[in-house]
């Protein structure tokens, strides 16, 4: 098992590695020019003299190979260099928003399990009839519900005409609940379907059969048997919801005022601030693999056949 | 089951357990707070630097030697006056003698002389601003009296010293350490304005206070509280539910918004005078509208009062002439090329372009008469009036191709000179005239290329750089004449309208008034009951 985590570790690294290079070569193709947006921004009139002058400070007028490795060198020393609109380290302003996000996604995680398992475990059970024709039919609306939209809709109605809850920002945590809904209403209406579908699946197994054969209780049954083995896909699908939960963050924290990484990326993107878009996307990269990696290894340790077949053969 | 959901309510109150909370911000601010919103952090406060500084922010930290009021007068501010050698090289600063930092700094010649060298010393961060390269290190006379002497008699530096940056005060206190340069960074933000920057925390708010040893009359508010709210939907939801007490300047939310609060009789609504001039550059070099006859035909065609009550729902004003004719130097009495679709049309005929074909279109010697009209693709107000330009044009016969493109793409065809017809706006006070003007010599934004068809660019150009550096009153005056009614006569510019600032509040704010620029937002007036 060790090995097994080592070696997807390792594979981080080249993975990585070309990440950086694709994001570097991407936004460095396109027509994106970031002398001109600095003086957009500073309301410095662009002339070709001023815009030397940015291109030399930024250090863009150097060919793109030097770049990238001048960039790389101090990349591996953790420098992932200045933002070309703060000027402030990139690295220490996307761990500073960090916590944030990973708080907002966490507690949109927790709505998605929460909510999503029992949801699930109800509709399979009442088949075909109310329970499950009103879950199927949350579930339709919510996937194809957009989360920016979901966000002001909440926000009419519990923040303009109740009065319940605070529009925007954070701070207590009152103000984590309608971000975190609107982010994981389209995760949790997945997970429902796929709790519900795994279900029905090991309500058909044999081993499910056999045990009601030999007069196991059916609380028993469903608690033990069936359920328990339709946990394994919905703990797949975690990492999956991770990946999902940290690319909404970044619509639904404009809409909240979330001051997360992803509200910040995307003034990085409208001001083409390279550094800092480079850094994030490796960033999460990185999270997106080491969260897919982490479940990997807690299925392994949920599943025997993981852990005996599969995973003794890594 | 239950085990589950036991276990659930436990990671739920741990987490709300765990969850940062802020003193600030949302859980009620305390009272004698105003609340107002920005789309971002105010940025380091530097006051001889550009972007992430807000210019708003910095002018209510730092002030200049004198200030820009309205209608472009130049008023004593940090200096209550001043005198100008005859030759207009050397100006001599008489500074108030009742000035001191937020810290408790004295205001004298010394930190005149300091502040002005940190900016010379990084003059090529501000190479836009002619005065840079004109002045000479301050001379300090005695303890509040400062000389600037100028390379030549350039006669804008007043309005340039009025400027939000990169020329106001910080305390020499507030310098780096080792005798570095501000460029390099500052020690803590302490200038002489009515504000003092408190605290901020990134992504979340900015925390202003009262500067109680403020020279000039103190801020009606103890705290003002500067919220960062980027979407300006969500700045309207902040607004109705209680979260910020104002809403002023320019897009800080959508028109249609801004309509809606005018009907309701909850709020007021303000629109300040008008700022700078929303116009579209023609290209004199380039496709059809290298052809005078086109261009006016341009100026007839569009309907601007249309324009204003559809996309503007009446909040602008209309503009006829580049410049407002409230600015110095622009109350020229120039014609106003008004709405006349049948001169515009008859325009054309006159120059060969004639409707042959069922299109509509019109055509000279089998080319149709195509232009392009380019603008910013998120800009939803540049959208609405491209649209309605091009249903307008296509009336008299012109078939207008509209290129909508994101920010680096539309200001680098401005630039090059990319296009036939751009969105290209004045910069408003107190850059309008001479900033602006000055910047027409080099390609930067639309302008240059747009006047490089002109047959007297040349002379238009030389006639600029006069300007900015003549002493005679008169010949200035003329001057400004003849090239402003240069670039009217051969419509190089369609001005659209004359761009305004809006402000909304609740009954319980007073005092919310407009600033002589749109960077001046004055807080210290208001006043919340």
């Amino acid at each position: 098992m060790i090995r097994f985590i080592l070696n997807r570790l390792l594979l981080l690294i080249p993975l990585l590695l070309v990440v950086s290079v694709l994001v570097f070569l991407l936004l460095r193709l396109g027509e994106n020019d970031p002398a001109m947006s600095y003086l957009r921004l500073s309301r410095i009139p662009p002339s070709e003299q001023a815009l030397a002058e940015v291109r030399e400070q930024l250090g863009l007028n150097r060919p793109l190979v030097v770049q990238y490795f001048d960039w790389l060198g101090r990349a591996l020393r953790m420098d992932f260099g200045l933002s070309y609109v703060t000027g402030a380290p990139v690295l220490d302003r996307l761990l500073y928003y960090l916590p944030n996000t990973l708080y907002l996604a966490g507690v949109s995680m927790l709505i998605t399990l929460g909510l999503g398992l029992p949801l699930g475990v109800w509709s399979a059970l009442r088949k075909d009839r109310w329970p499950d024709h009103f879950s199927r039919g949350l579930a339709f609306i919510g996937v194809s519900t957009p989360s920016f939209w979901l966000g002001f809709m909440l926000v009419f109605l519990f923040s303009i005409k109740l009065g319940w809850l605070p529009p925007l920002g954070m701070g207590s945590p009152l103000h984590v609940i309608m971000p975190a809904f609107s982010l994981s209403l389209m995760s949790l209406c997945i997970n429902t379907r796929l709790i519900r579908t795994s279900m029905l699946e090991q309500m058909n197994a044999r081993s499910v059969l056999y045990a009601r054969i030999r007069g196991v209780l059916e609380k028993w049954v469903i608690g033990r048997h069936v359920l328990r083995n339709s946990l394994i896909p919905v703990v797949t699908a975690i990492g999956m919801h991770m990946g999902e939960l940290l690319g909404g963050a970044v619509v639904v924290e404009n809409v909240f005022a979330w001051p997360g990484v992803g509200r910040y990326a995307v003034s990085a993107i409208y001001n083409r601030d390279f550094p800092v878009m480079q850094c994030f996307l490796l960033m999460m990269t990185a999270l997106f693999v080491v969260s897919n990696l982490l479940v990997d290894v807690l299925c392994a340790w949920l599943d025997p056949r993981l852990r005996y077949g599969k995973g003794a053969e890594l | 089951m239950r085990r589950y959901f036991k276990l659930m309510s436990a990671f739920i109150l741990a987490l709300a357990l765990i969850c940062p909370l802020s003193d600030l911000g949302q859980a009620g601010t305390p009272s004698g707070t105003l609340v107002y919103s920005h789309t971002s952090n105010v940025g380091p406060l530097n006051p001889h630097l550009y972007s992430p500084n807000q210019m708003f922010a910095q002018t209510m930290v730092y002030e200049p030697l004198v200030r820009y009021a309205e209608g472009g007068r130049i008023i004593p501010w940090l200096a209550e006056k001043w005198d100008k050698s005859a030759d207009g090289r050397e100006y001599t600063f008489f500074l108030r003698k009742d000035v001191v930092f937020s810290d408790g700094t004295p205001f004298d010649a010394e930190a005149v002389k300091k502040n002005v060298e940190t900016v010379l010393s990084n003059a090529k961060k501000h190479s836009w601003l002619e005065m840079i390269a004109q002045i000479q290190p301050a001379q300090v006379v005695d303890a509040h009296t400062v000389k600037l002497v100028l390379k030549d008699p350039y006669y804008p530096l007043l309005q340039d010293l009025a400027l939000v940056r990169p020329l106001r005060f910080l305390s020499p206190t507030g310098f780096p350490e080792g005798g570095k340069s501000t460029a390099e960074g500052l020690k803590a933000p302490i200038g002489t304005g009515p504000w003092v920057l408190r605290e901020t925390k990134l992504g979340e708010y900015d925390l202003f206070v009262r500067n109680e040893k403020y020279w000039g009359a103190k801020p009606a508010m103890e705290r003002l509280l500067i919220k960062v709210i980027p979407d300006p939907n969500s700045r309207a939801v902040a607004f109705e539910t209680g979260e910020i007490d104002l809403i002023y300047g320019d897009g800080q939310i959508n028109l249609d918004t801004f309509g809606r609060y005018s009907k309701d009789k909850r709020y007021q609504t303000k629109i300040s005078p008008p700022l700078s001039t929303r116009c579209v550059a023609m290209n004199t070099k380039k496709g059809a509208t290298k052809e005078l006859p086109v261009r006016k035909a341009i100026l007839h065609a569009v309907d601007k009062d249309s324009i204003i009550k559809g996309v503007f729902l009446g909040t602008e004003l209309r503009a006829d002439t580049l410049f407002p004719p409230t600015l110095p130097y622009c109350d020229l009495g120039l014609n106003p090329d008004g709405f006349d679709p049948a001169k515009a049309a008859k325009l054309l005929d006159e120059a060969g372009w004639k409707k042959t074909g069922t299109s509509g279109v019109r055509s000279r010697d089998g080319q149709t008469l195509t232009v392009d009209l380019c603008f910013l693709g998120k800009n939803a107000v540049h959208k609405s009036i491209a649209e309605v330009i091009q249903a307008q044009l296509m009336k008299v016969g012109m078939d207008v191709q509209l290129i909508g493109e994101e920010d680096d793409s539309f200001y680098k065809r401005q630039h090059m000179g990319e296009f036939d017809l751009i969105f290209n706006d004045t910069w408003g006070p107190p850059y309008d005239p001479h900033s602006f003007v000055g910047s027409w010599r080099v390609p930067s934004h639309a302008d240059f290329q747009a006047q490089s068809g002109l047959p007297n660019k040349a002379k238009i150009d030389e006639r600029i750089s006069q300007v900015l550096v003549s002493v005679d009153e008169k010949a200035r005056q003329d001057m400004y004449r003849e090239i402003l009614t240069s670039i009217h006569d051969q419509a190089v510019y369609l001005p659209l309208s004359y761009t305004t600032g809006l402000a909304v509040h609740g009954p319980n704010l007073e005092n919310v008034g407009f600033g002589a620029t749109e960077y001046e937002i004055p807080f210290e007036a208001m006043k919340k009951k």
